[in-house]
């Protein structure tokens, strides 16, 4: 019987609607960079980082052909705050980094989410912490992504691609978020799917993508920011109108006007957390193989999600009941895929495990899910396949060189 | 509320919440001067603000298009901002922490770059908001919160900054100097490009106090008035005077940062057209 097989995201049906066009051997951060074009990208404003300099490189030449513009930053916290405020000018804008440059960021996140202002951001994650190792990848900001600003009382959107040819959809899938969410949309994308080069189809005419990309829209009207209410598809707050919008890092009135009053910081609050919360299903994209009959489920995002799908197969073959569960959408967190009351194996680039924490809490039980952490270096199909018969035939994690299971 | 106030500001948010004897109000309104003077309109201006004093008070005062950003960011946003709305005037008021401490490097960049932003950075020679501590642009030897043996750390000028770094209009004035202040501005808002005016004036609450001895309106600005001068008033030299008036005047000597991102994707554009 073949496996059940599952892609649960939009690009699912776009592949098919869009046909024409051509096929190339480009990379992820070229795939990513004709993603952000094919969505309407006006502004990019960044700072160089391997392995997202690439990105900067292609947006220098290409967006003054599309009459866009490419601003290099003085520095990745400039970048983010330019990106804020060419939106808030009425251009869709994005920025991308690797972790050094993400942790710059924060203070645009925070005031770009708490002023509803769309902006893709890319963190092409490397091992760490700090520079670590330029070259090797790494899947450390899982929930720095999530807690990408301080204070508390937001939600964020956080999506993962494993290929070059969904780091193309996937980059337009994100930019429609940004907009139908007024909020900073994150991908979180690794080394090795930014810069390996795979087949990548591309459609020949972007306008025809009209059908799939929302487009910026112009909020002219009070309330700029609604307070208590989490309905979405609302057009972002344009500063240059004449309006008389008010954007500011301070708790605002739905005007935009600083006020110290705790009424108002739980109205802003209550949007800021529930336009996403109420909305979770809009968000909710990954990709599962063979959940139905499975006796381990195999979980992983991004770049590891390719060694370990094919590790589930394998094992598969070798007579193991093994599952693949693949996140694309990180956060909002999908608690509703860990239901299943069977062993988790959780993959990730990291030692100090992180995705692995959040499936234990959503998992009915914390003590079947299972931890294999590698730092810098890909899992190896032969390591998962080990560890999938050894949770599936004994309950157990084996042990294996340079893999931690430990998870306190 | 004065007339100025009444045509530009927001009735709802005006008097300013600055403690009594503050200049942040009367300097908002020498800017409102200028503008009036200029014959622009709400819409024509975009008004940003930095965090602090002088950002707080001001913030979402303008009747037009308001943001305020983070500490030290405010160029940074407008950097962004006047790429996507090259038709407006950005003015941006901001605060000594704002502009030549925490957000310099975004200053220098912008002078660089020659964005078409004014800045109007009100030096009260403090973190006032946060109570009183020294900046960058503390005297040398004085008291604040922060330094209550004397600022041990030399300090500087920021209008000697953005003129390195590639301004092409600076001036500079302090709180007694009203109609010099509304000149100036109004220059710098002919500049199509990157503007600075710094303007200093005297923290009562607290630079008045741990500096100076007193929290009297008075004793502040006739601080600010000898060294605006260089004497007091019976003849005696400061300690130090400020040099005030136009340090640097090239106003529309090069383009702008806009227009030359417009004008490259013009000539990149052509030559594609033309098959090249
Ligand atoms: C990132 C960050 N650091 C510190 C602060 C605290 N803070 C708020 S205003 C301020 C100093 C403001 O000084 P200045 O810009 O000169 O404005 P003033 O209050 O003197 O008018 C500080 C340190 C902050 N809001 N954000
Ligand atoms: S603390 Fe100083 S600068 Fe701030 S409002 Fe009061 S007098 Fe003005
Ligand atoms: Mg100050």
């Amino acid at each position: 019987m073949a496996l059940s097989e599952e892609l649960v995201a939009p690009w699912a049906e776009w592949q098919e609607s869009y046909q024409d066009g051509q096929r190339l051997l480009e990379a992820g951060t070229y795939a990513l960079t004709e993603g952000a074009v094919a969505a309407g990208l006006g502004v990019f404003a960044g700072y160089p980082i391997t392995p997202a300099t690439d990105i900067a490189e292609y947006m220098s030449k290409r967006l003054p052909q599309i009459d866009g513009y490419y601003l290099q930053a003085e520095d990745e916290l400039a970048g983010m705050h330019m990106c804020a405020g060419a939106s808030l000018g009425g251009q869709k804008a994005m920025t991308a980094t690797s972790g050094p440059g993400y942790t710059l960021m924060h203070d645009a996140y925070g005031w770009a989410i708490v002023n509803e202002i769309p902006v893709v951001v890319v963190d092409a994650m490397r091992v760490g912490p700090v520079s670590g190792i330029t070259g090797a990848p790494g899947q450390g900001e899982f929930y720095v992504s999530r807690y990408c600003s301080h204070g508390g009382n937001i939600e964020t959107i956080v999506l993962s691609p494993n290929s070059v040819q969904e780091t193309f959809w996937l980059t337009i899938d994100a930019f429609n978020l940004a907009e139908r969410f007024r909020t900073v949309v994150t991908i979180l994308t690794d080394q090795v799917v930014a810069d390996m080069f795979e087949d990548l189809f591309l459609p020949g005419d972007y306008g025809a993508l009209s059908d799939i990309v929302v487009p910026r829209r112009h909020n002219l009207t009070m309330p700029f920011f609604p307070a208590d209410s989490s309905e979405i598809d609302l057009p972002p707050n344009v500063i240059g109108e004449g309006t008389g919008v008010c954007v500011s890092p301070y708790t605002h009135t739905e005007e935009g006007y600083d006020i110290e009053e705790m009424e108002a910081q739980w109205s802003q609050t209550f949007r800021l957390i529930n336009k996403i919360r109420h909305h979770k299903d809009e968000i909710l994209r990954y990709e599962a193989v063979g959940l139905d009959d499975a006796e381990v489920i195999a979980v992983a995002y991004g770049a590891t999600a390719r060694t370990v799908k094919t590790a589930v197969l394998e094992a598969r073959r070798q007579g193991v009941k093994a599952g693949f569960l693949r996140l694309i959408s990180l956060w909002p967190f999908p608690d509703e895929l860990f239901e299943r009351d069977q062993p988790y194996l959780v993959c990730e680039l990291n030692y100090d495990g992180q995705l692995v924490r959040e499936v234990m809490r959503a998992a009915p039980d914390k003590n079947r899910v299972h931890f294999m952490g590698k730092s810098g270096e890909m899992h190896t199909v032969a390591e998962v396949c080990e560890a999938l018969e050894g949770v599936a035939k004994h309950q157990k994690m084996p042990q294996q060189p340079y893999i931690w299971t430990e998870v306190r | 509320m004065n007339k100025l106030a009444a045509k530009y500001l927001r009735p709802e948010l005006v008097p300013t919440k600055a403690c009594q004897g503050c200049a942040i109000g009367a300097i908002e309104n020498w800017l409102l001067q200028a503008i009036d003077e200029m014959e622009l309109k709400q819409e024509d201006v975009i008004f940003g603000a930095g965090i602090g004093c002088v950002g707080r008070q001001t913030f979402a005062t303008w009747g037009g298009d308001n943001f305020g950003a983070t500490h030290g960011r405010a160029l940074a946003v407008a950097t962004g901002l006047k790429v996507a709305r090259p038709d407006k005037k950005i003015l941006l008021v901001v605060g000594d922490g704002d502009a030549a401490s925490i957000g310099a490097s975004h200053l220098i960049h912008a002078a660089r770059r020659n964005v078409g932003v004014t800045v109007i950075c009100e030096d009260n020679m403090g973190y006032e908001s946060t109570g009183g501590q020294f900046s960058p642009t503390t005297p040398a030897g004085y008291v604040t919160n922060s330094s209550p043996y004397g600022m041990a750390e030399q300090s500087f000028d920021p209008c000697d900054v953005v003129i390195a770094a590639g301004a092409t209009f600076v001036a500079e004035t302090t709180a007694v100097q009203w109609r010099q202040t509304v000149k100036v501005v109004k220059l710098a808002m002919q500049n199509d490009g990157f503007s600075f005016v710094h303007i200093r004036f005297p923290c009562v609450q607290n630079f008045g106090a741990s500096a100076l001895g007193s929290r009297d309106p008075l004793v502040s600005m006739e601080w600010i008035y000898d060294h605006t001068k260089g004497k007091t008033d019976d003849g005696a030299e400061t300690d130090f005077a400020w040099e005030t008036g136009i340090k640097h005047d090239a106003s529309n000597s090069r383009p702008e940062y806009s227009k030359v991102l417009r004008d490259l994707n013009a000539r990149v554009r052509a030559d594609m057209a033309a098959g090249s």
